[in-house]
């Protein structure tokens, strides 16, 4: 766990049926050490059932996983010990108030000194905005409230990972914002694994991104990649002249496996999907200009919003794009 | 900022993993609110109330002996009301946790499944214990004593607490177990409670307590008055408590052995 390409998470055909019900099907997934992984899908997709198996709340009906190293079944106590978790809808006990619930929390993970605990609970209240609600009851908060306490419980004993279940879903925008705030914050000391269907939060602190449609993992990677197109790349190009010539050139091409004409303004605009980026970003150029007399107004290789490429998935079966 | 390294780590201790701190939550529930005060002033009035009432004003009337039905009330229809007690008091001990998500979140911390069982065993047992059967005891000794205008005397007595206890015990392992087997709070209740009410009502059908009723836990409280009494019985009064008590420990294994698979 020393590098920074470790991987924190691991799992090998992951699978759990409930009642014949195949909730999760052959999983693989790796989580690296000190990222921020979203782990995106729709409701029913898998997401909770895949966080609960890691954390040994249930049990896979076949093929199996480790967190750090460690085998999610056997060793599910040690992995608990170094992780955090925040449930998708968090009740903690409403009796106790939100220093008292942070103390029982961390009295699983630290012996003392009594000092260093208090100093610890105080901390992590600050850290997600509670402090001067410290020692009011649980039961009184708003559900932000309860949120934010969720966070703080599950990063109090320093996880080294922390699995989240839709952290910002109950959230206002306000709320929203300061939870991202506080998981960019902890990037640096722990790696996050947290389920979301707001992709505007995936694209604006996630670094590697996971979607899961109907129980089975439909793509994963660094989000850079995903949004670049992944393995199935996208050019625009914009051209003024005739280009029905050029278009003939290069739909002929090998690594060309489509072209789409989107826009006429004047000038026409193709986005060409390839099967291979290095030879579009050397030759697609050369292959256009070498006729007629073209200009080309703009060439870049198309960037997609993450809910572009999540609808394409989930609409679209597991094909995708 | 409090390093990490500044603080001591509790090591993992296999299957007790977790135990000291939940039993400490589940301790403070009891004795660190006033739940603990409520419930003794309850049930002194529910059991001693009607070992008082029954003593003081209807057996004198009925010109029967108040330390027989005293004895009687304190044992049979005490023990019956601290067993329903039981079952009311221990019932959303692992159901209300389940439903609320409460024991999803406790078992993402690092905790053994049965560290989890034996803190809710523990921390309601030694309540109800103290409060239903150690301190209602202790009042209807003295409230008999005072009847006799003497001391009773302590070892019949002693072994009729230990009864109490144990018939205690069982429902609240019962209970327990019941809270595991099911997530519906109606059938759990149900049976809980079916079993303790069948029991008191279907013993005293035959006409004097049998050899082979006393095989059966539902004879405690119905054989206890007489062994307190230290009137004969078909077997020793430590058959049925012994029964009772290997019954309870059976439902134990069972909660941790099915609480050791639960999904949640």
């Amino acid at each position: 766990m020393d590098t920074s390409n470790s991987l924190v998470i691991e799992t090998h055909n992951l699978s759990k049926a409930y009642k014949g019900v195949q909730a999760l099907k052959d999983l693989n997934l790796t989580v690296k050490q000190h990222s921020i992984f979203g782990f995106l899908g729709p409701n029913g997709a898998g997401k909770t059932t895949t966080m609960k198996l890691l954390l040994g709340l249930i049990r896979p009906t076949s093929g199996g996983g480790t967190v750090f190293g460690q085998e999610i079944v056997r060793d599910s106590v040690a992995i608990r010990s170094r992780v955090g978790y925040l449930p998708q809808q968090p009740r903690f006990g409403d009796e106790m108030s939100a220093r008292e619930m942070l103390h029982f929390t961390a009295g699983f993970f630290f012996r003392g000194p009594k000092a260093g605990i208090e100093e610890r609970v105080d901390e992590t209240l600050a850290l997600v905005g509670l402090a001067d609600k410290a020692d009011r009851p649980i039961k009184g908060f708003s559900g932000g409230e309860r949120q934010r306490l969720g966070i703080a419980q599950a990063q109090v004993n320093y996880p080294d990972l922390l699995i989240l279940d839709e952290p910002t879903a109950a959230l206002d925008p306000m709320g929203r914002r300061d939870v991202l705030e506080v998981m960019e914050r902890l990037r640096a000391h722990t790696t996050i694994f947290y389920s979301t269907h707001i992709l505007d939060d995936v694209q604006r602190v996630s670094d590697t991104v996971a979607i899961l449609n109907h129980g089975e993992l439909v793509a994963q990677g660094p989000i850079e990649d995903l949004l670049a197109g992944g393995d199935k790349p996208v050019y625009t190009l914009s051209l003024k002249g005739d280009a029905r010539l050029a278009l003939a050139r290069i739909e002929a091409l090998p690594w060309v496996s489509g072209v789409r004409e989107v826009a006429h303004n004047g000038f026409v605009t193709w986005e060409i999907s390839v099967t291979d980026d290095q030879a579009a970003e050397a030759q697609l150029l050369g292959h256009v200009l070498a006729g007629e007399a073209l200009t080309v107004v703009e060439f870049s290789r198309k960037k997609f919003e993450l809910e572009e490429i999540f609808m394409s998935i989930v609409e679209g079966g597991t094909d995708g794009r | 900022m409090v390093a990490n390294t500044e603080l001591q780590r509790v090591e993992l201790s296999g299957w007790r993993t977790g135990l000291a701190n939940l039993l400490g939550k589940e301790n403070r529930a009891w004795w660190a609110s006033r739940r603990w005060l409520v419930h003794s002033v309850l049930w002194t009035v529910i059991v001693n109330g009607m070992v008082a009432a029954t003593v003081f004003l209807l057996a004198p009337r009925a010109g029967q002996d108040p330390l027989g039905i005293g004895i009687e009330m304190l044992f049979k229809f005490g023990g019956m009301a601290l067993a329903i007690g039981t079952v009311v008091l221990v019932h959303d001990a692992t159901i209300g946790e389940r439903q609320l998500g409460v024991t999803e979140w406790l078992l993402s911390k690092p905790v053994s499944r049965p560290a989890y069982v034996l803190s809710k065993l523990l921390a309601h047992g030694r309540a109800v214990l103290v409060i239903l059967v150690g301190l209602q005891g202790a009042l209807g000794y003295g409230l008999l004593s005072l009847i006799i205008g003497e001391p009773l005397p302590l070892p019949p007595f002693l072994v009729g607490m230990a009864g109490l206890a144990v018939n205690t015990l069982f429902y609240l392992a019962l209970t327990l177990m019941l809270g595991v087997l099911t997530a519906n709070r109606i059938a759990l209740l149900g049976a809980s409670l079916g079993v303790a009410l069948i029991g008191f009502l279907a013993v005293p059908l035959g006409s004097t307590v049998s050899t082979f009723v006393m095989l059966t836990p539902f004879a405690l409280i119905h054989v206890l008055p007489t062994a307190v009494l230290g009137l004969p019985l078909p077997l020793s009064i430590w058959v049925p408590i012994s029964i009772t008590a290997v019954l309870s420990v059976i439902f134990v294994a069972v909660t941790l052995a099915r609480f050791e698979r639960l999904e949640f």
